[in-house]
């Protein structure tokens, strides 16, 4: 009886095979930026810069579309060095914010109560599904009251959809 | 492979309208949406901004009345209640609601703020085809078969049918005058024909023939009495037999049994006992 028992093993072993099979997946994200509107820096004065309206400026819009709630965090900052610009030999000083502008649910109108800032950022919790709108503010005052030179200036706004 | 096209294919237009709240928080639809047959909404995109205390309750009530029934064919709500103020934008993807069932349309606030800069702009497609007859491109379109524009003219004033009726009055009128003539005439006639006939003085009137045959009828005695007594009598038998007695026809006897029951069966047969009355006889 022994004997067949290890037939039928070494049959086993000599017929065994191994197979791998795969599994594909692809995530999107659930939190699409639109940037809706680009900004522009009015120059009221010789050392400023400004999204001001009042001042000639416009001021960015970015959109936030968030397909699922309490998923993502909003991180918007406001420019703090010029991405392209003539060359300055003095101190720009920034200023900006950012703010809920509109909303697509009356909760969101909740964001900017609970926003936090630090440094140039600021951070919502995108807590309710649906689309935001925020618009960013910023002011570029260069030295003290120093005129700033002839050319074109850019900066960027930063927006990031963080995953929690 | 055979490529095809028509000029009377018909597309779906879309469209959007105008801000339906740029007058203020309430409008009417028939205003807003475009008048084609056919029309459907299919979606809506609102926008406002409310000043509010963030403390306060307060909802805001974006809505359309419905035109065929009670109650909103369209209606949402945004609770900022113990929120602050902001501007909202939502849009709406809509099944295909025929626009005529599109009542008047309203911001209504409940609560305390108040809302500013209101947008509300309907989008809506229709077939510029749904009545096939409104384009000669149309499919199903059918030309229109020119009816001739007879002016209408009274025949009783077109002057041929006036001088004929004219003319045929005149005509009956003579025919008229011409028969009443001709009664009078022989009235007369007939008047002085009694007269003449009733008058004894005029025997040569009548040939003598006549006469005596009128002489003899006046001379019959008419009876002057419907009750005068017939003379009677009595009529006697004049035929006599001979041989003293008359026998039975035996012939006739069983002729006249026979058609005696040939009767009873026909009886019989009218009230559905033939069968049983013949078996029984």
């Amino acid at each position: 009886m022994l004997k067949p028992v290890i037939v039928l093993a070494g049959s086993l072993i000599a017929t065994g095979a191994a197979a791998q099979t795969e599994i594909v997946g692809t995530v999107d994200s659930k939190c699409i930026i639109i940037s809706e509107t680009s900004g522009v820096y009015g120059n009221p004065s010789p050392n400023l810069l400004t999204t001001d309206p009042t001042n000639g400026g416009v001021k960015p819009i970015i959109r936030y579309d968030v397909i699922s709630a309490d998923y993502y965090k909003a991180k918007i900052s406001y420019p703090i060095t010029f991405s392209s610009a003539p060359s300055l030999d003095d101190v720009v000083n920034w200023e900006g914010g950012v703010t809920v502008s509109e909303v697509s649910d009356s909760l969101m109108s909740d964001y900017d109560t609970n926003k936090i800032t630090y440094n140039n950022a600021t951070e919502y919790d995108l807590t309710i599904a649906g689309s935001t709108w925020f618009t960013v503010a910023s002011e570029a005052d260069y030295g003290y009251a120093k005129s700033l030179p002839a050319g074109s200036y850019n900066a960027v706004v930063e927006a990031e959809c963080i995953p929690l | 492979m055979l490529a095809y096209s028509s000029s009377s294919y018909s597309e779906e237009v879309f469209g959007s309208t105008q801000n339906a709240a740029s007058p203020g928080l309430t409008w009417v639809m028939t205003n807003i949406l475009p008048q084609f047959a056919g029309l459907e909404v299919n979606g809506l995109v609102y926008q406002y901004t409310t000043v509010k205390d963030p403390d306060s309750d307060m909802i805001v009530y974006v809505q359309n009345e419905n035109a065929q029934s009670d109650g909103y064919i369209f209606r949402n709500a945004d609770d900022w209640s113990g929120l602050p103020g902001n501007t909202i934008n939502k849009s709406f993807a809509l099944p295909n609601t025929l626009g005529e069932m599109w009542g008047n349309g309203s911001i209504e606030i409940a609560g305390e703020g108040s809302v500013i800069d209101p947008s509300v702009i309907y989008t809506y497609k229709y077939d510029p085809c749904f009545d096939p007859q409104s384009d000669p491109s149309c499919p199903g379109y059918e030309e229109i078969v020119e009816v001739p524009e007879i002016p209408f003219s009274d025949p009783l004033e077109d002057q041929l049918v006036l001088d004929e009726l004219n003319r045929q009055a005149k005509i009956d009128q003579e025919a008229e005058e011409e028969d009443r003539r001709r009664r009078q005439k022989e009235s007369k006639i007939k008047d002085a024909l009694e007269n003449l006939l009733g008058d004894g003085s005029n025997p040569e009137l009548i040939s003598a023939d006549a006469e005596r045959m009128a002489m003899a009828l006046f001379s019959i005695n008419l009876p002057v009495d419907y009750y005068n007594p017939l003379e009677g009598g009595e009529y006697v038998e004049t035929v006599i037999l001979d041989g003293g007695t008359i026998q039975d026809n035996k012939k006739a006897r069983r002729a006249n049994f026979a058609q005696q029951v040939l009767h009873q069966e026909m009886v019989d047969s009218q009230y559905g006992s033939g069968a049983s009355a013949q078996q029984e006889k």
